[in-house]
């Protein structure tokens, strides 16, 4: 890559970091209460809420890792990648519930419904919140050490210097602008997303000549070697499960799908929406960014495997370098829209779990220990130093402990289900989901994500997660169903009934 | 349809249906599990889309039905061509993909973008109308009032 090249990537990409910046600057006007900085809630149209939301969904690994997973092992990570009717699917199953529980009380955090739904029970919103910030940490780590790896290999940066300048900025504007500015950054960095994305997938035609020819290379080209990479290919590949054992292409497709609902990320934008009407509105606009974003990354595995076939290029010897060895084939205009888009992904879902991390630690935590601020400006700038401090320590964290956040990566998706579901999708779906249920139903799932994190191996193929997920929802199910119902309040009734 | 005193049953059987899938997933039985997996999200649609416990029929009728048929013929497809023509490249392609994995692209993921996202639109005042909102927010308030007064 010549020098010249660098620099208009470091500039495109850096000024795509400037108007996030100013976004979120501009955003700082616009928060006047604790509900706001917090929560957002009831302040945006379906278009920003739905880009915003896919924004944050698809983080730096759908755009590195899936490359790398479909190039490696077929199209088993397709499932996932293409799970665009999960937004849908999550606004049909909760999304009135959720935004209905922000007009009974005040709600800017996924404590406060918590709190409302389950009588301020302080075990189950200190459980709830534990996993969910061992969830968010884990996220974060993984998208600074991905967006400062990122000019490190290209540029030879030092990855504490790129960290310190890429997600120093975005700590700035979020600790400043908290979810207001957060939500809107994201909505921004998903339309970078989304315009690379449909550039990608035009060039994928031009370059290939269409899925036809991939599947015939893919078929055919046997073993490819270079150097001491080899790179094996086969039919087998290109059909639905690729090579993995088929369990993981049935759990890759449920846990994405159904597991949406269970997103942090996806739950707090329900409440942030201005009109809960435009709520099918929101699902078409999310699904629809999704459905680009979740293409790209399948045209770039599918670009990659075609060019490694065909010998044009050499055997990739890290597969998620799949998508910067695709896109520096293409050419400049390529590469000015992949890293961007990548920096993009980085950057929205370390917004996302940066204001849910601080919000757990400056909101939730606090009041699940029965401390209570004395006004919403001294919550707020408590909420600003420790938004502050989690990105530093994370950043630190990231950059210096490699082994730890490759252990915290597994976390993530799955961990934040099995913290949420128990609480809001039992829990706001049926009146009979008790506090002693919820309870142990957290209980086992923190246990049982600790232990696994320890190394706790389960049977079969399937990822850990989902038998975690399974325990925690059949203990909060069977400990509801055997012991008394809580007392509900006419007005959460009226949730429930919704 | 009302669904009442079915709730706990349903929430039961969702309970049950994770148990099942994971041991299926434990013996490489995916294929029920994927079956099943329809039926999870389903039974969790149903619940979301009830008001007041009646479940909206014209909802059902469209998209949930026509979407778990959509998605379980999706995945009966992409498994019977994948064991057609396992090790073999296929003598035919769907719109250039392996006939395995055009389901997955046609079917799973733009049939059910269409369906439930298209119905979602369509159907919206089944699934919440303006006047249940406003009913919600008047009642919300009524009993706000009553609080009030009543301190």
């Amino acid at each position: 890559m010549t020098t010249a090249v660098k620099v208009m990537i470091i500039g495109f990409s850096f000024a795509m970091l400037l108007v996030s910046l100013l976004i979120g600057l501009w955003a700082k006007r616009k928060v006047n209460t604790a509900k706001e900085y917090f929560g957002g809630t009831g302040l945006f149209g379906p278009a920003a809420v739905g880009l915003s939301s896919t924004a944050a969904v698809a983080s730096a690994f759908a755009l590195v890792g899936v490359p790398g997973l479909l190039y490696s092992t077929g199209n088993a990570m397709n499932f996932w990648m293409l799970s665009s009717a999960a937004f849908a699917m999550a606004y049909i199953i909760l999304g009135k519930k959720i935004r209905a529980m922000a007009e009974i009380g005040e709600v800017a955090s996924l404590g406060d419904i918590s709190d409302l739904r389950f009588n301020n029970n302080r075990l189950i919103k200190g459980l709830m919140s534990v996993i969910i910030f061992l969830g968010c940490i884990a996220y974060l780590a993984a998208q600074i050490k991905a967006g400062s790896e990122l000019f490190n290999n290209l540029l030879g940066w030092s990855p504490i210097v790129t960290g310190f300048i890429i997600f120093g900025v975005l700590t700035v504007y979020t600790a400043i602008s908290g979810e207001v500015g957060g939500l809107l950054t994201q909505a921004f960095q998903g339309l970078v997303m989304v315009v690379a994305g449909l550039i990608i997938i035009v060039s994928f035609f031009v370059i290939t000549g269409g899925f036809g020819n991939v599947l015939e290379v893919v078929s055919n080209a046997g073993t490819i070697t270079a150097g001491d990479v080899s790179k094996s290919f086969g039919p087998d590949f290109m059909n639905a499960w690729g090579i993995l054992p088929k369990s993981v292409a049935m759990a890759w497709v449920i846990i994405p799908i159904l597991g949406t609902v269970g997103q942090p990320q996806v739950l707090t934008r329900m409440y942030a929406l201005k009109d809960p009407k435009d709520m099918p509105k929101l699902g078409l606009y999310a699904g629809l960014a999704h459905m680009v974003v979740g293409f790209f990354a399948l045209v770039v595995a599918y670009g990659a495997l075609y060019l490694v076939g065909t010998g044009k290029i050499d055997p990739l010897a890290v597969a998620d370098n799949a998508i910067f060895a695709y896109a520096d084939y293409l050419g400049l205009y390529a590469q000015l829209f992949v890293y961007a888009a990548v920096l993009a992904a980085a950057m929205s879902s370390a917004s996302m779990f940066l204001t849910l991390s601080g919000n757990i630690i400056a909101r939730d935590l606090p009041s699940a220990f029965g401390k209570e601020f004395k006004s919403e400006e001294k919550q707020m700038k408590v909420a600003q130093i420790t938004i502050f401090g989690i990105g530093i320590l994370s950043i630190l964290f990231s950059l210096t402990s490699a082994e730890m956040v490759a252990i915290l990566g597994t976390f993530g998706w799955g961990t934040l289900m099995s913290g949420t579901f128990p609480v809001f999708i039992i829990g706001l779906l049926w009146k009979g989901a008790n506090s002693k249920g919820v309870t142990v139903g957290l209980l086992l799932s923190l246990i049982l994500n600790v232990a696994s994190l320890m190394g706790m191996t389960w049977p079969g193929a399937l990822p850990w997660y989902v038998n975690v997920i399974a325990i925690s929802i059949l203990a909060t199910v069977t400990i509801s169903l055997f012991t008394k119902e809580d007392h509900m309040d006419e007005k959460l009734d009226l949730v429930m009934d919704l | 349809m009302d669904i009442q005193g079915k709730r706990t049953g349903i929430i039961v059987t969702i309970a049950l249906l994770w148990g099942a899938i994971s041991v299926l997933g434990w013996y490489e039985m995916y294929m029920p599990g994927l079956y099943l997996g329809v039926l999870l999200m389903f039974l969790h649609m149903v619940l979301g889309v009830s008001v007041n416990h009646k479940v909206s029929k014209k909802f059902l009728i469209f998209p949930l039905i026509p979407w778990a048929v959509v998605w379980v013929i999706s995945f009966y497809l992409s498994n019977m061509h994948a064991n057609i023509f396992t090790g073999v490249m296929p003598n035919f392609t769907i719109l250039g993909f392996h006939p395995s994995f055009s389901w997955t692209v046609l079917l799973y993921w733009i049939g059910g973008m269409l369906t439930l996202t298209w119905g979602f639109i369509l159907y919206k005042d089944e699934w919440l109308s303006s006047s249940e909102w406003d009913e919600f927010k008047r009642k919300v308030e009524l009993i706000d009032q009553g609080q009030k007064g009543g301190r």
